[in-house]
């Protein structure tokens, strides 16, 4: 069963286009990850879908029900924006209790004046403390109930910020690059407790992200904007493995995948670098294609190996726990990156000339028209 | 060459000498001074004068003229403060809200900031004279203006005409706005209003601005719906520090009304308009009477003084957020 659908979106900033006809299913209780560079209209479509923002054509369905016409307040949608968006004035109790006082008191209630002449007011506040009280404990966000948002520090304002999404149990969450504020160590932490937190309320999330580290640890499925288009929805392990165009292939995977052109024989056999690859692709009829290899599918050679290309290295690039080694060919003047293993690389230094090749199963092949063309492996 | 600092350490204090010196002089020793005469019975051209401990200030509590020049000056302040502030805020809202011509409307409404007061109030002592002004001219006409007689005095809400005031104003005569003590007063606080509400309004353009648009969004998805509710939950909150700018300056500017009083009723009629800067004015230049002047701009000056510091215990305390 979907939770949210979006239909055929269209949006146009002027004259531009910012999103170009949009289909999106979103089943109910998955953590679906938008994710694309800046600019792609993966935060306008979070906002239409929140009701922030109106949509030039096409249909919002939220638990089956179009909402085209219904305000953001009515829609039940929780965000958590980039920023926080905190109210400043308000103690993080008091911001706690701001959704849940505007849906469960009437007007009148809420009124500073006349409102405790309301004997139902009573009852409800004390409903909304125990909320409060349970979700700041789901947070560990109870010892700064009494605090302004100015003496918080970026993570407890962001779990304030969640905390401000969770209380009132909406029918999907909705995130705006939440965790894009933080310090590197504390977003790859807060990483696993948004994790842990969407297992825990099997509520639906909708995450807009540019970072494509948390859409591949975070999701159930991600879909892959670009230019106002969803290229791609699938789960991580899929977008990875096989990303059905260039452009996917090209976003996702860091370091970014190498591209090589290649180009087939006769007899259907494909070259690149002057290198004969054992398979072919079920179209022969292009004649230039390109490869896709991931940095970690290239293997470092002994010397005096047979096979494989001969590789001169540029630039060694150390993350610790891997070595990242430019290197550029005889045969074309772009830059290659191999991931291995620090042991590996231990003896490899800037302008040696090694000898590598590619795991042949892992390649990538895309068209012309930079689409994936599916490929079958040839007996030698 | 020669060294002229051979204490290194001492060259600091001459770097800062003649700012402190010409503050001294020009800023401090002036209160000082009229701090000095306010306990005296000095003339201007006297040639001795005596001291007379705080007598000055106790006529300032005594006499029936100084009462009225209290209650002049507060209710004219209680008057405009509140009155030009709302509309100040009400348009800015009304303006950050307009997709375009909101420059047009600014333009306008800052106008009478921009103008000299006192020009403005020799055209408003055209516009409101009695007889020949605009104002009452219009009145006059509007009388045997069936539509506009029944609207003024409110007959079609079931009034009897000739019991207003507009109809009984028709029957006697139009009032003299400047002339009458139960207008006079009301008339220069709507000139303080007009003047001062295009300076609020620019104020608070500035402090929309820097709420954040975020705010809204969040509002809206939490709840808000409708401007109102995102009016009390955010723009009115976030506008803390602009409020108590406002105020204060608002305050002080109307405590320091002069020009129209001056131009238009020189303190009259009956000092139904006798305000506090005027009465310096008048005893301490006019009439020469240094002693007792130097009293009121120190009243004065306290008053200003506790203003400023509720304005600093607000900003330092409770509308600060970042």
């Amino acid at each position: 069963m979907y939770s949210i659908e979006l239909k055929n979106i269209k949006k146009n900033f002027g004259r531009t286009p910012v999103l170009k006809a949009i289909n999106l299913a979103i089943k109910d209780g998955e953590f679906l990850t938008l994710v694309g560079p800046s600019g792609c209209g993966k935060s306008t479509l979070l906002q239409i879908l929140a009701g922030l923002e109106s949509q030039d054509e096409g249909d919002v369905i939220i638990n089956n029900k179009i909402v085209n016409n219904i305000r953001a307040s009515h829609r039940n949608l929780a965000m958590v924006f980039q920023t926080y968006a905190l109210y400043p004035h308000l103690t993080v109790q008091q911001n706690l209790a701001v959704p849940l006082k505007l849906r469960s008191l009437t007007s009148a209630e809420r009124n500073p004046f006349i409102g405790p002449l309301f004997p139902t007011r009573k009852r409800k506040l004390a409903k909304i403390q125990e909320k409060i009280i349970h979700t700041s404990e789901i947070l560990q966000i109870s010892h700064l109930l009494g605090r302004k948002p100015a003496q918080l520090s970026g993570g407890q304002q962001q779990r304030v910020a969640l905390g401000r999404a969770m209380v009132r149990e909406p029918s999907a969450f909705l995130m705006d690059e939440p965790l894009s504020n933080l310090d590197a160590a504390l977003r790859v932490h807060m990483r696993t407790e948004l994790s842990q937190l969407h297992r825990q309320l099997k509520t639906t999330f909708v995450y807009v992200t540019h970072d494509q580290a948390e859409a591949l640890t975070m999701s159930d499925r991600m879909a892959v904007m670009m230019n106002g288009k969803i290229l791609q929805i699938d789960t991580p392990d899929q977008i990875y493995q096989n990303p059905l165009t260039l452009e996917v292939a090209e976003f996702i995977g860091s370091p970014k995948i190498n591209i090589a052109p290649a180009e087939y024989d006769t007899n259907g056999h494909l070259t690149c670098l002057g290198v004969k690859i054992s398979f072919s692709t079920a179209m022969p009829e292009q004649k230039n294609v390109k490869l896709g290899i991931r940095p970690e599918h290239f293997e470092i050679l002994p010397q005096d190996a047979k096979i494989g290309f001969l590789a001169d290295v540029q630039f060694k690039e150390n993350m610790g726990s891997d070595i990242y080694l430019h290197f550029k060919t005889n045969y074309f003047e772009q830059f290659f990156i191999v991931r291995c293993s620090p042991e590996k690389a231990r003896f490899i230094a800037v302008g040696d000339r090694i000898r590598i090749r590619w795991i042949e199963e892992k390649i990538l092949i895309f068209g012309s028209s930079n689409e994936l063309v599916s490929f079958k492996k040839l007996k030698p | 060459m020669k060294n002229i600092f051979p204490n290194q350490l001492s060259s600091h204090v001459w770097f800062v000498v003649p700012a402190v010196l010409l503050m001294i002089l020009l800023l401090i020793l002036p209160v000082f001074v009229a701090a000095t005469f306010s306990f005296t019975n000095y003339n201007l051209g006297s040639p001795d004068f005596e001291w007379i401990g705080t007598k000055n200030y106790e006529v300032l509590f005594k006499y029936s003229s100084y009462k009225k020049m209290f209650t002049a000056s507060f209710t004219y302040i209680f008057v405009v403060v509140p009155i030009s502030i709302i509309l100040g805020l009400f348009s800015a809202i009304l303006i950050s809200s307009l997709r375009f011509g909101g420059e047009i409307y600014k333009t306008i409404f800052f106008l009478p900031v921009m103008a000299t007061l006192l020009a403005m109030a020799i055209v408003w002592d055209f516009t409101l004279d009695p007889i020949v002004g605009i104002v009452n001219q219009t009145l006059q006409k509007g009388c045997n203006t069936n539509f506009f007689y029944s609207l003024m005095t409110g007959s079609w809400l079931g009034f009897n005409p000739v019991d207003t005031w507009y109809g009984i104003a028709c029957a006697e005569r139009m009032p003299n706005w400047l002339g009458d003590k139960k207008y006079a007063l009301g008339t220069i606080a709507f000139i303080g209003i007009w003047q001062s509400f295009g300076f609020n309004m620019v104020l608070y353009l500035a402090g929309l601005t820097a709420v954040p648009r975020t705010l809204y969004k969040a509002a809206e998805i939490d709840g808000a719906s409708g401007s109102w509710e995102s009016f009390k939950l955010v723009t009115w909150p976030l506008l803390g520090p602009t409020h108590v700018f406002v105020v204060t300056i608002t305050s002080i500017r109307s405590f320091q009304v002069f020009d129209t009083v001056e131009a238009l009723t020189r303190g009259g009629p009956s000092k139904s308009t006798y305000m506090m800067v005027y009465a310096m004015f008048e005893k301490g230049v006019k009439q020469n009477l240094i002693g007792i002047g130097s009293t009121l701009t120190v009243v004065f000056l306290f008053f200003v003084l506790f203003l400023t510091l509720i304005q600093v215990y607000f900003v330092n305390r409770k509308v600060h957020y970042s």
